[in-house]
């Protein structure tokens, strides 16, 4: 279980001394903490930091639509970033003491939902699009420097999406989503015939590519999407396929820097449920087991890592984000609900708001 | 007289209990009232521009090019009431790509176009070559290029032989696109049954609720579309310039026959299948709203009567195209949004709405 202690060992001191009163009563009757972005019942968006007992630790008003919430301990900020093709990302104090800052991503740039700090909280990096030439970028931030960007590197692919640290601290993981988008045309798929999903390692120290991955010819309208990593450091990605809908490809699947990319042989009923749409991917505190949500199907898998075998189907309406919860997960939905999953001992919970596609665990 | 009483309580009770519509009546009302209807008038429209064609081609002339033109307005206005589907066979077999590659950001297509042209290709002339090259050069957008691109005066005579053929071949393809949609649409245990019928063997829809969480995002994500790939890029926006090149069929002069459609279709989809009344007592309300919001974009669209290219420098009709993409916005909202969660469902966020 995730306590007190361990999560001022986590912030850091600054961190803790941070906390309003009511913000530190807050921690203390919470074992747990979640960050997601929202959609208030009043239609507004935000981002909110959550307790296990159901209390609103922290919230942040965000201009338009978030995605996924990034946060650091170390910088003791988290960041929301707008869902792609916005230009925000909003810089937070998750103890409330400091006011939101607003990042806009630079002329010919737009977010694409997902970042990540580097191990010692100095640095940002967001997944973005250089739209006009098609291509992702990774945008970098000084957070020492009010989030000044000091630069970008390529992401070697079109429609970046989510990216992760690798266990070394130095690699990040991008999924390439292969999707071509341009602000002009909104959310508009502009090259489903010719897209080019892949997994990307690159060394965040220069940018140099250290590998891509693409699966079969046949499965260019596979869109990687998100990831998670395992015990072993293997990168587990789901994906949403872009093709005929009659065509069910498997969804889920795991790459290494070894070079290594496969499917899983999800059963056909399984597959079937996941519409061909996997809109998160988490995995469990130890790593052993993976789990993939279907908003489209209400549907979450769990799965065994090292067994490469589905463990668990659950059902949740709109369920989408997960979050490691000791041997399970945590997942939330478009519909507000939190529930535990999978092993974990957790009641199920209603807000009065909607999560959006992602659940982040603080740890 | 109590006994009177308590019979008149009972009629009215039932009466009122017969108004509330039934979700598998909407459902049914969508299916067999709107989407049926609309992909067979697509058909037949198909059909009757294959057909001013292959007249045109035969014997060349300008009233039979004018026929032609009239009939594709007509193919325009009837895809813009199907065109937003998307789901069941329009997404199978690159349907929807091969009826209408569009955005086209980069003008693969028109390059696509342009050199089957010059170079006289001719497996573009039979269908069975063309639906072997680039999707963005076997529909809609090709024929609004053939009919009134460059060069398309040249079909009044036998100068434009090649044009012409390529041109008929292209409304073959429409019309057996039309054809294989009627054919989804009819078959039996097909999307049809399906969305009226849903049933937890399904692959598509396993109960009501995602039956209509399907019927919502169409218009929904439809709306998205129309304001973001078929309006927004060419009008006027912030200090942006209208670019009124960027719009769909300002060649043939047929890009608010196809937002109209478009609007028709969806307006019907949502009004005609009853979607907007099947909710409880406090969000009754909405359906007129909703539909007094697709009426404006209506009027809106009618104001808009100049070309494109006039309409986006004339201040009036610039004004009701800034308008038009207010009330899409608008409409998503109250659809994606409200009517959604008044329907208890989860169109407008995690689920169908995803990235």
């Amino acid at each position: 279980m995730w306590q007190r202690r361990a999560f001022l060992r986590a912030a850091g001191a600054g961190f803790a001394a941070s906390l309003l009163p009511r913000q530190v009563a807050a921690l203390e009757r919470n074992e747990l903490v979640f960050a997601s972005a929202v959609q208030t019942a009043n239609g507004s968006y935000g981002a909110v930091l959550l307790g296990e007992a159901g209390d609103v630790i922290a919230q942040v008003a965000l201009p338009d639509r978030g995605h996924d919430v990034t946060i650091s301990a170390q910088a003791g900020r988290g960041v929301v970033f707008a869902r792609q093709p916005g230009t925000f990302a909003v810089v937070f104090d998750p103890a409330g003491q400091a006011a939101p800052v607003t990042l806009t991503s630079p002329a010919g740039r737009h977010f694409f939902g997902h970042g990540v700090f580097s191990p010692d909280g100095r640095l940002l990096y967001a997944t973005e699009s250089d739209f006009e030439a098609a291509q992702g970028v990774v945008g970098i931030y000084d957070a020492t420097d009010g989030y000044r960007r000091m630069g970008e590197f390529p992401t070697y692919g079109t429609g970046p999406h989510e990216m992760l640290l690798m266990p070394d601290g130095v690699t990040l993981v991008v999924a390439n989503g292969g999707i071509e988008t341009h602000p002009d045309y909104g959310r508009a798929e502009l090259n489903l015939d010719t897209m080019d999903p892949s997994v990307v390692f690159i060394d965040r120290r220069d940018g140099a590519l250290v590998g891509q991955l693409r699966l079969d010819a046949g499965l260019h309208q596979l869109s990687i999407r998100h990831m998670a990593i395992d015990a072993r450091g293997r990168v587990w990605f789901g994906c949403q396929y872009k093709g005929a809908p009659s065509d069910s490809p498997q969804l889920v699947g795991h790459a290494s820097m070894d070079g290594e990319i496969t499917l899983l042989e999800l059963p056909v009923e399984t597959l079937a449920g996941l519409r061909n749409y996997v809109g998160s991917v988490a995995a469990s505190s130890d790593g052993a087991a993976i789990a993939v949500s279907s908003p489209e199907g209400n549907l979450l898998v769990t799965i065994d890592a090292e067994g490469r075998r589905p463990v668990l189907v659950d059902n949740l309406r709109s369920g989408c984000g997960l979050a490691a919860d000791g041997a399970g997960f945590v997942a939330s939905s478009g519909l507000g609900a939190l529930v535990g999953i999978a092993g974990a001992d957790r009641a199920a919970r209603q807000f009065d708001f909607q999560f959006d596609n992602h659940l982040l665990r603080i740890a | 007289m109590r006994h009177l009483l308590v019979l008149i309580m009972l009629c009215w009770a039932g009466s009122a209990q017969a108004e509330a519509i039934k979700p598998s009546q909407v459902l049914q009302a969508a299916v067999v009232n709107v989407i049926r209807p609309n992909v067979l008038r697509f058909d037949a429209a198909s059909r009757g521009l294959h057909s001013a064609m292959q007249a045109l081609c035969t014997a060349p002339s300008a009233h039979g090019k004018a026929i032609a033109d009239v009939q594709f307005g007509l193919v325009v206005a009837s895809y813009g009431q199907i065109g937003f589907l998307r789901l069941g066979p329009m997404m199978e077999a690159n349907r929807a790509d091969r009826l209408l590659f569009w955005p086209d950001r980069r003008g693969i297509g028109l390059k696509q176009v342009q050199a089957i042209l010059s170079g006289q290709d001719s497996a573009a002339t039979e269908v069975a070559g063309l639906q072997g090259k680039s999707v963005a050069v076997q529909g809609l957008g090709a024929l609004d290029y053939v009919l009134s691109g460059t060069g398309a005066e040249d079909l009044t005579g036998p100068e434009g032989a090649f044009r012409c053929a390529y041109g008929l071949a292209i409304s073959a393809n429409i019309a057996e696109i039309a054809g294989d949609l009627v054919e989804g649409w009819f078959a039996p245990d097909g999307i049809a049954d399906h969305l009226q019928m849903p049933q937890e063997a399904n692959a598509d829809y396993r109960n009501e609720t995602e039956a209509l969480e399907a019927l919502v995002g169409l218009v929904s994500h439809g709306l998205e579309a129309m304001r973001d790939q078929q309006l927004n890029p060419f009008i006027a926006s912030g200090e942006s310039p209208a670019k009124p090149k960027q719009a769909p069929f300002w060649r043939s002069g047929q890009t608010m026959t196809l937002l109209r459609g478009t609007v028709l279709g969806m307006r019907s989809l949502i009004g005609d299948s009853q979607l907007a009344t099947a909710v409880s007592e406090k969000d009754k309300g909405l359906a007129n709203s909703i539909d007094f919001e697709f009426r404006n974009a209506l009027r809106a669209i009618d104001l808009v009567t100049l070309p494109v290219d006039q309409a986006v420098a004339d201040g009036k009709q610039a004004a009701a195209l800034g308008y038009l993409a207010l009330v899409t916005s608008s409409l998503q909202t109250m659809v994606g949004e409200q009517l959604s969660a008044a329907l208890g469902l989860s169109v407008g966020f995690s689920a169908l709405d995803g990235d």
